[in-house]
């Protein structure tokens, strides 16, 4: 930090100092700052470039792409679970895909934005693009790949079509699940915690009741209970996230 | 003015940690001072619009931070650096400003010179694209620091900035505030006494949650002379001072 406090930017070479082949006035610090913006300047990729015109935000977009379950290492776990939920499900015809797709998501939405994920989170709550914003489009981000995904893997397994939609609606309820209960307890570990075994006792608890193991997905009947469950969690995922009131 | 707080308090369950504090300041640097628990930090966050006060009223820089469009304004043209400043260890030191940057809603076109220019003030131009994760612990917080300066605020909050840094780049930290201070309004929270000495046109000493002293840094060394209060020098014999005729008038009520 040798020239903290007396930047380049304020250095300016007095006319004349560079003798009859310089140029007289040249703001060294200000050339410098120009040549260093140029050889630092990070090219967004496509995908982050497509996120700012879509969002109409280039910090909203860059914080998109920089969601921890949409690293390429995440996005990889969770294709690879799937994948092997198609193969599970091609040799024993159970629709092991429907099961785990709405499972992988809810991790994914839980470690999508927080403390703890985030490392500069109380920073980001101080930024203009509101974390709440940051929260809801990365949650929808990964609710869509997963939801790629799981598609997916249902079509390569060959499930039958109500099944292979089926979970489509108990996993938004298990993903507002997860996402409802990382904010309010501001861990992603109980986010993922509540998804899975919310999930969990769903399946084993249509089975006991008389269906079978495909039944939390394929069942009509449990559709309007699995959206207006996710509705009330979205409800309170929403309250958590509040804008703080009684600033003045 | 652009900070004036009245009778703000805030409670985190039995602990009073801000309690009816009231201040206005302008333009300068501001020194806040106070032994650990005292409420420095917790009133830094609510300046920050990240910690909503329990009570009383807040402007910043003019506006309401209470109403949204308004804290927007205001988030815009606020730099901060936490006490705790968590770093993504795979960016490097200019995706990391430059993250921040994008998150202040900078114009876009601006922000690669604005980045080049914080990352340079904080003399850290030699490894602008070194990975956070390779830096050390003084670097880190310059990294902060450049973060916190890279959109030009007029409101710059800093908890504990220095940190982890050497002599030679506390001294040069402390031209940069007073650079800094006389086009903005610069808030140091520290508990280091030399700090304020050096850089601040104004202090305020918290303890308990309340300010029990307010002025120039000057009139915190007088408070100190001929009282015996312990301390290296004379600042730090008025901060001594101060806090034990506070302690004692609050034993006193007790």
């Amino acid at each position: 930090m040798s020239d903290l406090g007396a930047g380049r930017d304020d250095q300016t070479v007095p006319q004349g100092a560079l003798g009859d082949a310089g140029p007289p006035d040249v703001d060294l610090g200000k050339v410098w700052i120009s040549v260093a913006a140029q050889v630092w300047r990070r090219e967004p990729g496509w995908l982050e470039r497509v996120a700012g015109r879509a969002l109409r935000s280039p910090g909203l977009a860059r914080a998109l792409v920089t969601t921890p379950s949409l690293l390429l290492g995440w996005v990889i776990a969770s294709a690879v679970v799937l994948a092997a939920g198609a193969g599970a499900t091609l040799g024993t015809g159970t629709p092991y895909v429907a099961l785990f797709a709405p499972a992988v998501a809810a991790a994914g939405i839980a470690y999508a934005y927080g403390p703890g994920i985030d490392p500069a989170w109380e920073l980001s709550q101080s930024m203009a693009v509101s974390d709440r914003m940051v929260l809801l489009v990365r949650a929808l981000a990964v609710f869509g790949l997963n939801a790629a995904l799981g598609l997916a893997a249902s079509a390569a397994s060959g499930a039958a079509a109500a099944v292979t939609f089926g979970w489509l609606v108990p996993m938004t309820a298990v993903c507002a699940l997860a996402l409802a209960a990382a904010t309010v307890t501001r861990s992603a570990n109980v986010g993922v915690a509540a998804g899975l075994s919310g999930w969990a006792i769903t399946v084993l608890g249509v089975r006991a009741g008389g269906g079978g193991l495909t039944a939390a997905v394929a069942s009509v009947s449990l559709v309007l209970p699995y959206l207006l469950f996710a509705a009330v969690c979205a409800a309170v995922a929403w309250y958590a996230t509040r804008i703080p009131r009684g600033m003045s | 003015m652009n900070i004036e707080l009245t009778d703000l308090t805030r409670r985190f369950g039995r602990t009073q940690a801000v309690d009816g504090v009231s201040l206005k300041t302008g333009a300068g640097v501001f020194g806040l001072l106070g032994p650990n628990g005292a409420g420095k930090t917790s009133l830094l966050r609510i300046i920050a619009t990240v910690l909503p006060p329990t009570s009383g009223r807040i402007r910043l820089l003019g506006r309401d931070p209470g109403a949204y469009g308004q804290r927007k304004e205001i988030r815009r043209r606020l730099g901060y650096l936490p006490q705790n400043l968590g770093y993504y260890p795979g960016f490097t030191v200019a995706e990391f400003v430059e993250y921040f940057a994008l998150l202040k809603e900078m114009p876009p076109g601006r922000v690669p010179r604005a980045v080049a220019a914080a990352i340079e003030h904080v003399g850290l131009g030699d490894r602008a694209r070194a990975k956070l994760r390779t830096l050390s612990g003084g670097m880190l917080r310059r990294a902060g620091i450049a973060q916190a300066i890279v959109n030009e605020p007029e409101l710059l909050l800093l908890d504990e900035p220095t940190a982890g840094l050497d002599p030679e780049q506390r001294m040069a930290f402390r031209a940069l505030l007073r650079d800094l201070g006389q086009r903005a309004t610069v808030i140091v929270s520290t508990h280091l006494v030399e700090d304020v000495g050096a850089a601040c046109t104004e202090v305020a000493l918290m303890d308990a949650g309340k300010i029990v002293f307010y002025g120039t840094p000057d009139e915190l060394t007088a408070r100190g002379e001929g009282t015996g209060a312990a301390g290296d020098a004379p600042l730090e014999r008025g901060y001594s001072a101060v806090l034990a005729a506070a302690r004692s008038v609050t034993a006193a009520r007790s």
